[in-house]
């Protein structure tokens, strides 16, 4: 391959200019002749029955148009043990919030005041919340028995082979296991014995919600000939259509989605949510209807991440090799299964060379909203356990965090969990990069102002998912190129497709430009999930570049009677070297797109299949420094590395790190849903629900390193999710070296923080203060 | 937001007697923070709803022979920033600093996150430090009363049916005396007081000769701890002294747990907390101390 | 239902809006935020959280920025309010505007009205800012996807590049 031109450097996105000068049309921008808005009767109880519910006062509310129930469902394959396909209650209400009956009227708030003119009797039932008691045999059920349970989302983000171990359970299930798995590797109680360290704990992450900026929104127009139109932020609007036809009963054909700005989604706008309701309310009143939900619905009423508790226990030889892993892994996905377990029970352990492997992972249902897929779905939680048991092993072993993970991580050819073994890969490489950050290197030199300071570090690994995809890149009249796709651009990734494709067609950048097109329009694409947009359709972008570039030097050829293989492309002109034998691009489309043009017009085609991953590594270090009065963390410092086999856009890369970084910093420090003994959510407000702000978080060290990733375009592997994967377990390791002390629960609050100090006797205390009966 | 009723009255006698036509339904809005959310979600329904914000009179900030006189409008953000209340109010600046985030600040007034009555609200204690006195009008005329008598439950004050707060007087900054306010919270920004404390002192050399002490977010209603100030006045500043205040505080005090602490950390932080407001209240109270508003 | 004795049902609306003086009469009941995207179609300012806690909705109203999402619409009458869309002028963007896009000092753009208008008020405030003063004055605007690094970064450069005659 000779020099690139384009692919490689740090480029602006191309959607740049029109978000800056507020232009983007999101969803709830959107206003249509027409146009009703609706509003949502929501379930105050955690679980209950519906007696009767009465809509008539409602409806009769002037401006009203129609007030939906569950009754007015059209008959469908609807599964209710799925998030998406649980529209209105039927008739048992599973979590605080969800949705009973819609109204749409003239105005938004004719739809709120109608909704108080909706009656709805209630018998409510005892809330299963407590996750370690649901998986007890004898708990009371989280709902109805569920049969089948649909993993067909979580595929689509992670593709993992679920080779479980054999192992009949003794045990009778409960009712709210909805999921299990379990992997064995040689014989854990063997590895005991012959450790000569062994650490263990129980490690707890709280929910965390993915708290995009753009609260969950959708317009939606069923027509006169029954077409239904939906407009909706999405990360994957074919998957979404599809879900919508199957909720609602319509074929594939009569519904169009068209994927709208995504405003952040990290895993949460892939499945339908508000689509089939608002849809449901268009049908009924043959008009267009939007409903946008408020930060307190859409907090109480999405998919957060579960709540994730590892019984973890690891052993090691005393030259530092890590040897045993045992954990047991409990996702609290509340109402609705989530397929978390699924990639975080395999990649627990992932990262390092263990004889002997025993991890089972367990998601259990509660009375407490619906878990989905966040960002690396799972893997922030289980990784706070078992990188804190490996650096915990690096403090009673005296060993350096970085240099142990060195000695024990895998490497290609080493066996994954699952059996199989690991592809070319850059973990080693990562913690290269690590060490030589400027904030390892400077470790322990800041000035602390006397506060107590520390620095931890973190690894992790996410294999990505697999799904195939197609692109078509078109001349335009005027030799320009237009790639259309049909994935959703959730993360800058049309500007690296633009940077593919004209990479590939030897055009600068402005000649190209991306679009995803609707779903009635566009070629295929998958989900905008598991990181494998850039990485699978790039591939199709590239092809379809590829194929365009084919029909060019072949028109080019008879035009300029020239061998192919002769003729080369540069700044969009084909030409001979060493004669004067050239044609424009802009001349090749006059020949392929006028009147009587003897070519056809310049269509190139990309579908491909990418059948092995290319997964994506990390290796952090974050500082922090502890006001030892108040349990207050500070993240002073982070460092990042991350290996992106090649990085197409670098600005775009050190964009998805720096943010991946952050939001883990948040759920290490403030980010949770709380949910009081009732099962009622404490906190769905942006106030109390705490995404860092620009005084909370510090400066981000990125190191991008390259190991190439053998399908990959240009040797792109996946690279959107591993950021997150690390931070909350760095600050833990950092608190460690900071205090001696361990802590278990994320995040790691100031109260949190402080309990475990006072029970330590190491908070900075006075003579007068509360005894520590209090604790 | 449930429909209403809006009135802008331009003239203070003019509100008071719209306020007094429509007293059982009306709510005023001056900043709207806490008023808006509150519709929104429904908790307080008015059918009236009077703006004062049209009323000049109410946006009074001068510094009389009795003291800083802040009218009911005063924003967070032109206190956070007014060269007077920087050089010689400086725990004005650090209470209003705090509040909301800066766009919140700049709708935000002094009288609103007064007569929110929020037990968390920042400005309380630093307007109890400051020994404010709040000047209400009503139907049936002026009336004055002490800050720290002016709260009776969360969300409940003194005023009558009618009354609209049109300013604060706050005791004049005199030389050898110092106030300070600093909270505790879990981001820099955008949060709400897990506990505040304000903290106002008088020395007579090493000698503390008086003090006052107000507390967010550990009572029902912002708390002056007298207790505190009991333990600290005429006692000479030391460890002695904060830990007398300290203990009087944690004793005096009565939080809750919610979701943003529980009672017993609240405590905690009361002990922590007391000890660095009075602290830095006596280093500035001598000349020096944090610069205004400096309190992370 | 409102008595009648309560008032005007609806309100009139007088105020100028990026140079350009409109009249609403409308409900009261209503956000500024509400009226200037549906009313005024000028959608730039985003709803995020309509709590005053994530600064999406930012607009600066006589000179301040405020949330638009907490402000009443009746009580933008005789107020100017700046929108993003009033930022960039004569079809050229803003250095704050064009170093966001420069330096990704945006991802999914929800957030970044917010931020643009935040900034090009803070800069006529202060053209030679630190990077402190910077995230300081940014500490009410939430963003989730960029951590903040490169708004923070962008937003110093626009400084640099106004100091040095660039800007209007």
């Amino acid at each position: 391959m000779t020099e690139l031109k384009v692919v490689g450097k740090a480029l602006p996105r191309i959607d740049g200019p029109e978000k800056v000068t507020g232009r983007t049309v999101y969803a709830a921008d959107m206003q249509l002749p027409g146009m009703l808005h609706a509003k949502v009767l929501r379930c105050p109880y955690p679980h209950a029955l519906i007696k009767r519910i009465d809509t008539s006062k409602a409806k009769a509310y002037p401006g009203v148009v129609a007030v939906v129930t569950a009754d007015d469902l059209p008959p469908a394959d609807r599964d209710p043990s799925v998030r998406s396909h649980a529209v209105l209650v039927e008739r048992e209400a599973i979590f605080e919030g969800q949705a009973v009956a819609a109204v749409a009227a003239e105005t938004p708030y004719i739809a709120e005041e109608a909704l108080d003119l909706i009656e709805v009797e209630y018998e409510e039932l005892p809330a299963v919340l407590d996750p370690e008691e649901a998986i007890k045999p004898d708990a009371p059920p989280t709902r109805r028995p569920l049969d089948e349970i649909d993993v067909s989302e979580i595929e689509g983000h992670v593709t993992v082979d679920i080779s479980t171990a054999d192992d009949a359970e003794a045990h009778r299930r409960s009712p709210n296991i909805s999921n299990r798995l379990h992997f064995v590797r040689g014989n854990v109680e063997k590895g005991f014995e012959e450790a000569d360290i062994i650490v263990e704990g129980r490690f707890d992450s709280k929910m965390a919600h993915q708290a995009y900026l753009e609260p969950q929104a959708c317009v939606a127009h069923y027509d006169a000939t029954g077409k239904l139109t939906i407009w909706t932020p999405t990360q994957g609007q074919f998957y979404q259509r599809n879900e919508i036809a199957r909720i609602l009963g319509l074929p594939h054909e009569k519904i169009n989605l068209v994927g709208t700005e995504v405003g952040g989604g990290f895993g949460a706008k892939v499945a339908p949510l508000i689509q089939p309701l608002t849809a449901l309310l268009s049908m009924k009143t043959g008009r267009p209807v939007k409903l946008v939900l408020t930060r307190r619905e859409d907090l109480m009423n999405s998919v957060p991440a579960p709540r994730g508790i590892v019984e973890g226990k690891i052993g090691a030889t005393k030259d530092g090799r890590l040897t045993t892993f045992k954990a047991r892994i409990i996702f609290d996905s509340g109402a609705f299964p989530a397929g978390t377990p699924v990639g975080a029970t395999m990649m627990i352990a992932a990262c390092y060379k263990f004889d002997h492997l025993d991890v089972e992972g367990i998601e259990v249902l509660t009375n407490k909203c619906g878990a989905g897929a966040y960002r690396a779905p799972g893997m922030p939680e289980v990784t706070f356990a078992i990188e804190q048991l490996v650096d915990e092993v690096c403090r009673q072993g005296g060993f350096d965090p970085i240099e142990l993970r060195k000695k024990n991580v895998c490497r290609e050819g080493d066996l994954m969990p699952n059996g199989r073994p690991w592809p070319k890969i850059g973990l080693y490489e990562c913690l290269e990069a690590l060490e030589n950050s400027e904030l390892w290197r400077t470790r322990h030199q800041t000035k602390n102002g006397g506060k107590p300071r520390g620095v931890g570090v973190a690894i992790g690994a996410w294999p990505g998912g697999m799904q195939p995809a197609s692109a078509l890149v078109k001349m335009n009249e005027n030799g320009t190129f237009k790639v259309v796709v049909g994935s959703n651009d959730i993360s800058g990734v049309n500007t690296s497709f633009t940077m593919i494709a004209a990479e590939e067609l030897g055009v600068p950048m402005h000649m190209v430009t991306t679009v995803t097109a609707d779903t009635d329009t566009a070629p295929y694409g998958g989900l905008a999930a598991g990181s494998k947009t850039l990485y699978s359709g790039g591939k199709s972008v590239q092809a379809a570049a590829q194929d365009a570039r084919r029909q060019i030097l072949a028109i080019a050829s008879r035009e300029l009677d020239a061998n192919p293989e002769d003729l080369v492309i540069e700044d969009g002109v084909v030409f001979v070297p060493g004669t004067d034998k050239k044609i424009t691009f802009q001349r090749i489309a006059a020949l392929t797109m006028g009147f009587g043009s003897r070519y056809a017009p310049v269509v190139g085609r990309g579908g491909e299949v990418i059948r092995n991953q290319a997964p994506g590594t990390t290796a952090q270090a974050v500082e922090i420094e502890l006001d030892p009065e108040t349990g207050n963390v500070t993240v002073t410092r982070a460092a990042v590395a991350q290996d992106v086999g090649k990085a197409i856009n670098r600005l775009s890369i050190i964009g998805q790190m720096e943010g991946g970084v952050t939001q883990c910093l948040g759920m290490g420090l403030t980010e949770e849903l709380i949910f009081d003994e009732r099962g009622k959510m404490r906190n769905p407000v942006f106030l109390d629900y705490r995404l860092l702000t620009a005084l909370d978080v510090p400066r981000i060290e990125t190191l991008i390193v390259e190991v190439p990733s053998p399908e990959g375009p240009f040797g792109a592997r996946i690279a959107g999710e591993p950021s997150i994967i690390a931070g909350s377990a760095a600050i833990a390791n950092a608190l460690r070296d900071a205090t001696g002390l361990r802590f278990y629960e994320a995040p790691m609050t100031p109260e949190r923080v402080l309990r475990t100090l006072r029970k330590a006797g190491t908070a900075v205390s006075h003579p007068v203060v509360l005894g520590e009966a209090a604790l | 937001m449930r429909r209403f009723g809006y009135l802008a009255p331009k003239s203070v006698s003019e509100a008071v007697s719209v306020l007094a036509e429509h007293a059982a339904v009306a709510k005023v809005i001056a900043g709207g923070t806490d008023l808006v959310v509150q519709m929104k979600d429904g908790v307080r329904r008015p059918e009236v709803v009077i703006d004062i914000t049209g009323i000049d009179e109410l946006r009074l900030l001068e510094e009389r022979d009795d003291g800083l006189h802040l009218g009911a409008l005063v924003r967070m953000g032109e206190i956070e920033t007014h060269p007077l209340i920087i050089e010689k109010y400086p725990i004005l600046v650090d209470s209003a600093k705090l509040v909301g985030s800066k766009q919140v600040r700049n709708l935000a007034t002094i009288a609103g996150n007064t007569c929110n009555a929020s037990p968390g609200a920042d400005t309380p204690p630093a307007l109890i430090a400051l020994d404010a006195q709040v000047h209400v009008l009503g139907p049936r005329g002026p009336r004055v009363v002490p800050i720290d008598r002016f709260f009776v439950g969360p969300g409940r004050t003194v005023l009558e049916p009618g009354e609209l707060v049109t300013k604060f007087v706050l005791r004049k900054a005199a030389p050898n005396e110092g106030a300070y306010y600093e909270r505790h919270t879990p981001r820099k920004e955008l949060d709400i007081a897990v506990v505040g404390v304000g903290a106002w002192v008088r020395l007579n050399g090493e000698t503390i000769e008086d003090a006052r002490i107000g507390l967010a977010a550990v009572y029902p209603t912002p708390l002056r701890a007298t207790e505190a100030e009991a333990a600290l006045r005429g006692k000479p500043f030391g460890q002695a002294a904060l830990d007398a205040a300290a203990l009087a505080a944690v004793a005096q005090a009565r939080p809750i747990s919610d979701v943003r602490g529980s009672a017993d950390f609240r405590r905690w932080l009361i002990d922590v907390l007391v000890r660095r407001a009075v602290t830095n209240a006596v280093a500035r109270a001598r000349g020096g101390g944090p610069r205004a508003g400096e309190t992370h | 239902m409102l008595k009648e004795r309560v008032g005007h049902a609806t309100v009139t609306i007088r105020c100028v809006v990026n140079g350009v003086e409109r009249t609403v009469t409308t409900v009261p009941n209503r956000t500024a935020l509400e009226l200037i995207r549906e009313d005024l179609a000028l959608t730039g300012a985003k709803e995020g959280c309509g709590t005053g806690d994530c600064g999406a909705c930012t607009i600066i109203v006589d000179g301040r920025p405020v949330n638009g999402c907490l402000l009443l619409a009746p009580m933008l009458d005789g107020k100017t309010v700046l929108t993003v869309e009033g930022v960039a002028r004569g079809g050229k963007l803003h250095p704050v505007q064009q170093t966001m896009v420069e330096m990704g000092g945006l991802q999914c753009g929800f957030c970044t009205p917010g931020f643009v208008v935040t900034a090009v008020n803070f800069l006529e405030h202060n053209l030679n800012p630190t990077e402190e003063e910077v995230r300081v004055a940014i500490a009410g605007n939430l963003c989730r996807c960029t951590g903040y690094s490169k708004i923070v970064d962008a937003i110093l450069e626009a400084a640099k590049r106004m100091r040095e005659g660039e800007g209007r």
